[in-house]
C-alpha cells in the first residue's frame, strides 16, 4: 500500500514538475459547465499545426512537379481515399473523403503530440475520443437514413424481433469501444512515458535509463499511427454497414 | 449517472472537442480540401491525356512502319528484277559476242588458209616456171641447138607435170 502510495506521488510528482505552462488541474467552469482547459487548448494546437501542415503544400499546387510536401498530403489523402473506395460505393464515399480526411489528421496529430515533452494529447483525455466517437455514430446512422430510409431500422429486429435489444447493445458498443480503444492506448502511452521518467534519477537516466523511455518513445509513435489508422478504418467499416444494401 | 460521468472525467470538454473538430472539418474542407481534389481530377485528366496521346502515337508509329516495310518490300522485289533483266541481258551479250568471235575466227582462219593456198599454187608455178626455164638453158647447152624451144617447151613441160604429180 504504501509503495502504491509511492509510485502514485511519484507520477504525479512528474506530471506536476512536466506543467511548466501551468494548467489548472481540475475541470474549470467558463460559464457553460466544467471543462478539461489542458486537452481543449492542445487541441487548439494541434488544429493550428494541421493548418501549418495542409495549408502551404495546397497553395500553387503544381501539377507536373510536385514538391516533397505536395506529394506527402497528397498521397495522404490517395492512401485514405483507396481505403474509403475499398469498403464504399466510391460515389458515396466521395462525400465522406473530407470527414476522414480531418480525422486521420486529427487524430494522428493529437496522438503524436503527446509525445512533445511538457504537451499532451487531446485523445488522452476521454473527452476527445467520445466526442469523435458519438460524431461518427450519429453520422452513420444519419447516412444510413438517408440512403436506406425506414428500412436501415429494419437489420434491428432481423431475423426476429427478439434480437432487438441485442442489436441495440451492438450498435451502442461502437462508439464506445471505438473511444476506449483510443483513449486506452494515448493515455496509457503517456502514462508510461511519465513512469519511466520517474523511475531512474539523474544519474540512473544518464547511466542508461534512458533506454526503455527510447523504445517506448518509438512504440508510441508506432502505436499514434497504428490507432489514428485503426480508428478511420473502422469509421469507415461502421458507416459502410449502415449505408450499403448487403448486410 | 453523474458519478460515472465524474469517473470517466467525461463533463462539457466533449462538447468542446466536438466543436473544435467541427470547426477543424470546416477550415479544411474550406481552405485545403477543395486544392487537392482539384489537383488530383486535373492530374488524373492529365494522365489519361497522355495514355490516350501515346496509344495515339504508337498506331501511327506502326502505320508508319508498316508503310514502310511495304515499300521496303517492293524496292527489295525491284531491285530483283532490275538484277535479273540485267544478268539476262548480260549472259545474252556475253553470248552473242562470244558467237561473233568464233564466227569471226573461223572466217579469219578460212582466209588464212585461202592466202596459204594461193601463195602455195603461186610459188609451185612460179618455181615451175623457172625450172622450165632453167631445164631449157640446160637442155639448150646440152642439146643440139636443132631442136626448136617450142618442142623443147612442150616436152619440158609435160615433165614437170609428171614430176608435179608425183608427191613432194
Amino acid at each position: 500500500m504504501a509503495a502504491e502510495e509511492a509510485s502514485k506521488s511519484m507520477v504525479e510528482q512528474v506530471h506536476e514538475s512536466l506543467n511548466v505552462w501551468g494548467f489548472p488541474h481540475g475541470p474549470v467552469d467558463l460559464g457553460f459547465g466544467a471543462i478539461n482547459l489542458e486537452p481543449v487548448i492542445m487541441a487548439w494546437v494541434v488544429m493550428i499545426l494541421i493548418a501549418i501542415f495542409t495549408v502551404p503544400p495546397t497553395r500553387n499546387m503544381s501539377l507536373k512537379r510536385p514538391g516533397k510536401w505536395q506529394l506527402m498530403v497528397e498521397e495522404l489523402y490517395n492512401f485514405l481515399k483507396g481505403l474509403v473506395n475499398e469498403n464504399l460505393d466510391p460515389r458515396k464515399g466521395a462525400g465522406l473523403m473530407c470527414l476522414i480526411f480531418t480525422l486521420f489528421l486529427f487524430l494522428l496529430f493529437s496522438n503524436l503530440w503527446g509525445l512533445i515533452p511538457t504537451m499532451m494529447s487531446p485523445t488522452a483525455d476521454l473527452n476527445a475520443p467520445i466526442a469523435l466517437a458519438v460524431m461518427v455514430f450519429v453520422l452513420s446512422i444519419l447516412l444510413g437514413i438517408k440512403y436506406k430510409g425506414v428500412k436501415y431500422f429494419k437489420h434491428f429486429i432481423e431475423p426476429f424481433f427478439f434480437f432487438l435489444p441485442l442489436s441495440i447493445l451492438e450498435e451502442l458498443a461502437k462508439p464506445i469501444t471505438l473511444a476506449f480503444r483510443l483513449y486506452g492506448n494515448i493515455y496509457a502511452g503517456e502514462v508510461l512515458i511519465a513512469v519511466l521518467l520517474g523511475m531512474f534519477h539523474f544519474t540512473g537516466t544518464v547511466l542508461g535509463g534512458f533506454i526503455p523511455s527510447v523504445i517506448w518513445y518509438a512504440f508510441s509513435i508506432f502505436v499514434g499511427f497504428i490507432q489514428a489508422f485503426i480508428f478511420i478504418m473502422l469509421t469507415i467499416a461502421y458507416i459502410s454497414q449502415a449505408v450499403e444494401e448487403v448486410h | 449517472m453523474g458519478e460515472i460521468l465524474d469517473a470517466l472525467g467525461l463533463n462539457a470538454t466533449v462538447f468542446a472537442q466536438i466543436v473544435n473538430f467541427i470547426v477543424l472539418l470546416i477550415f479544411l474542407r474550406v481552405v485545403v480540401y477543395p486544392h487537392i481534389v482539384k489537383l488530383l481530377e486535373k492530374r488524373q485528366q492529365s494522365i489519361e491525356d497522355n495514355v490516350k496521346s501515346a496509344e495515339e502515337e504508337r498506331q501511327k508509329a506502326e502505320e508508319l512502319r508498316r508503310q514502310y516495310e511495304a515499300d521496303m518490300q517492293k524496292a527489295k522485289e525491284e531491285a530483283n528484277e532490275i538484277i535479273q533483266k540485267a544478268t539476262k541481258s548480260g549472259e545474252e551479250e556475253a553470248k552473242s559476242i562470244i558467237k561473233a568471235a568464233n564466227d569471226e575466227s573461223v572466217k579469219i582462219k578460212e582466209q588464212a588458209k585461202q592466202d596459204i593456198e594461193r601463195e602455195k599454187e603461186k610459188a609451185v608455178s612460179e618455181l615451175r616456171e623457172q625450172v622450165a626455164e632453167l631445164s631449157i638453158m640446160v637442155a639448150g647447152k646440152v642439146v643440139d641447138e636443132k631442136i626448136t624451144s617450142d618442142v623443147q617447151r612442150k616436152e619440158i613441160n609435160e615433165f614437170i607435170k609428171e614430176a608435179g604429180d608425183l608427191p613432194c
